[in-house]
């Protein structure tokens, strides 16, 4: 008898090793409606992520050190001294953006198909918490290199909760640990993304993918009309789904590599508390609200502004209580692709904006510059940039 | 028959009673083991009473020229002007960058947003809320001392 025959009789003689078999057995040979192709790789494609960063993120604990002193010559230290230690940063800032990207792209296909609808509501519910708390990660993570970048988006995203009445203020000193962003804020944040983030997200995820299997993919059926798939019905999660998904891993993963050779994250300068640079930007996914926010002035216009960033978060998490409608087919729902596709377009015309506003572009021999506000003016040789910058 | 047992089944029971205690001991339980790690969290104290902070090469700084300092962990820029210094704070009041001192047009000019503010703190145009606040400066002996309450 091998060494293998012998663990599974030791095994079956003290557990009900045939209830769990047949339960493993019937997730992988279910069927998955005929619909599902790649779009439906990006669930899978965002765990794989999340798995990715969980490995890195433990790689690089391992030499990282939360402290203002410590924290951005660490980084140096893996980067340049660490056998490897510059891929595994690399693949760790890039995964946790491809990580965003992934779950934008797995609750857009979602919405478009009216997979949310019941009895998917919940699956639909954590998804969106799951997004939230992997922008949080993001927000986090991201000042962990104690750079100058990272300290002054620190400094303006924490301040954002200074301008919500009442408890701003007190929000903000409890987020910073201070009155601004010290080695305070540093451990704060550290705790958070590599302690607390990670077991919530952990949690939600096992939520999320119970709720999964137990409701199954949607049909493009109408609600409360979905026929059980049968064994000759639709595609098979094994191996046919399953090999589109080791595809998707196989290039991801290759992806990680050039992106981390090709493309690599500076590690930038230390923080200085005394000197914010000019321009400062977020990340991609900020640049919406980061925009958003510039078009509310006056004595409440932040906190309008920052009403106004939360207002999608809030719709999504509520929209499948609100679309009641029967129909998942997308072209028998022209009302919510439309405000699907607005929402979409809105957040990408922002995001464009954001990204241009205040730098000059050379669009075929012409110069502009793109205000605050991301309006383009036309350079003339005359007119000089501070002047311009003034009379914004 | 059903008026008696209904009666009997209102009554309080001792299985009730030790079933409601059970709860109010959980619910106490709880609230003494949550509100000492809540207020663990809160930020402790730091700074005490207000302190005048020197000026490092205050004297260096010519008329028009700024210079920024830490106060108490609060970023302030001292200016010296034709009549003496002031202080103001750096961090705008909008979403908490630091403004820089043009010597030239005698404006605060925010890097992030655009907000500008006078000399004073008022603001100019941009989306600041709010002006800068002021602090308290003396000179004493040639040297600048600011004070942040």
């Amino acid at each position: 008898m091998g060494l293998s025959k012998h663990i599974r009789s030791f095994v079956d003689a003290r557990f009900d090793t045939e209830t769990a078999e047949h339960f493993i057995n019937k997730q992988v040979h279910k069927r998955l409606p005929p619909h599902t192709g790649w779009l439906h790789v990006f669930g899978s494609l965002s765990l794989l992520l999340y798995l990715s960063q969980t490995i890195t993120g433990i790689l690089l604990l391992i030499y990282y050190r939360p402290t203002p002193e410590a924290a951005h010559k660490s980084i140096q230290y893996i980067t340049a001294e660490v056998n490897f230690g510059w891929l595994y940063r690399q693949v760790h800032a890039w995964g946790a953006t491809l990580m965003i990207l992934a779950v934008v792209l797995h609750m857009t296909r979602t919405y478009f198909f009216g997979a949310y609808k019941k009895p998917r509501e919940l699956t639909w519910v954590t998804g969106v918490i799951i997004f939230i708390v992997t922008i949080t990660f993001g927000f986090t993570g991201y000042l962990l290199p104690w750079n100058q970048i990272a300290f002054w988006a620190t400094t303006v995203g924490t301040e954002s909760a200074n301008q919500i009445p009442v408890i701003g203020e007190w929000l903000r000193y409890f987020l910073r640990g201070g009155d601004a962003v010290t080695g305070e804020t540093l451990s704060r944040f550290f705790v958070v993304h590599v302690i607390i983030l990670p077991w919530i997200l952990t949690g939600l995820i096992a939520v999320h993918l119970f709720l999964m299997r137990a409701t199954n993919l949607a049909t493009l059926e109408k609600v409360g009309e979905e026929k059980p798939l049968q064994p000759d019905q639709g595609i098979p999660f094994f191996p046919v789904h399953v090999a589109k998904e080791g595809v998707v891993a196989v290039l991801l993963l290759a992806g990680l590599v050039t992106l981390s050779v090709v493309a690599p994250w500076e590690i930038g300068e230390p923080a200085n508390p005394l000197a914010t640079p000019a321009h400062i930007k977020p990340e991609w996914y900020f640049l919406p609200s980061y925009q958003l926010l510039k078009y509310f002035e006056g004595p409440h216009g932040a906190f309008i502004g920052i009403l106004a960033c939360s207002l999608p978060f809030a719709l999504l998490l509520f929209w499948p209580f609100m679309d009641r409608g029967k129909h998942r087919h997308p072209k028998k729902r022209p009302v919510a692709v439309g405000v699907g596709l607005v929402a979409v377009l809105a957040a990408l015309f922002l995001g464009v904006l954001g990204h241009l506003s205040e730098t000059d572009r050379t669009v075929f021999g012409r110069t502009y510059h793109f205000d605050l506000l991301g309006r383009p003016h036309q350079v003339t040789p005359s007119s000089d940039l501070s002047q311009r910058k003034h009379a914004e | 028959m059903n008026k008696r047992m209904n009666a009997m089944e209102k009554q309080p029971t001792r299985r009730g009673f030790l079933d409601w205690l059970i709860g109010l001991c959980s619910v106490v339980t709880g609230a003494a083991l949550t509100v000492p790690g809540l207020l663990y969290l809160w930020p402790a104290a730091r700074g005490g009473a207000s302190e005048d902070v020197e000026v490092p090469n205050a004297s260096g700084l010519a008329p028009g020229q700024s210079a920024i300092l830490q106060v108490r962990g609060k970023a302030v820029i001292v200016v010296r002007e034709q009549t003496g210094f002031t202080a103001i704070s750096a961090v705008c009041t909008h979403l908490g960058c630091l403004v820089k001192w043009d010597g030239s047009r005698k404006e605060f000019l925010c890097p992030c947003h655009a907000a500008v503010f006078d000399k004073n703190g008022a603001v100019v145009s941009g989306p600041a809320p709010a002006p800068l606040p002021t602090y308290r400066v003396k000179e004493v002996d040639g040297k600048v001392y600011v004070s942040v309450a």
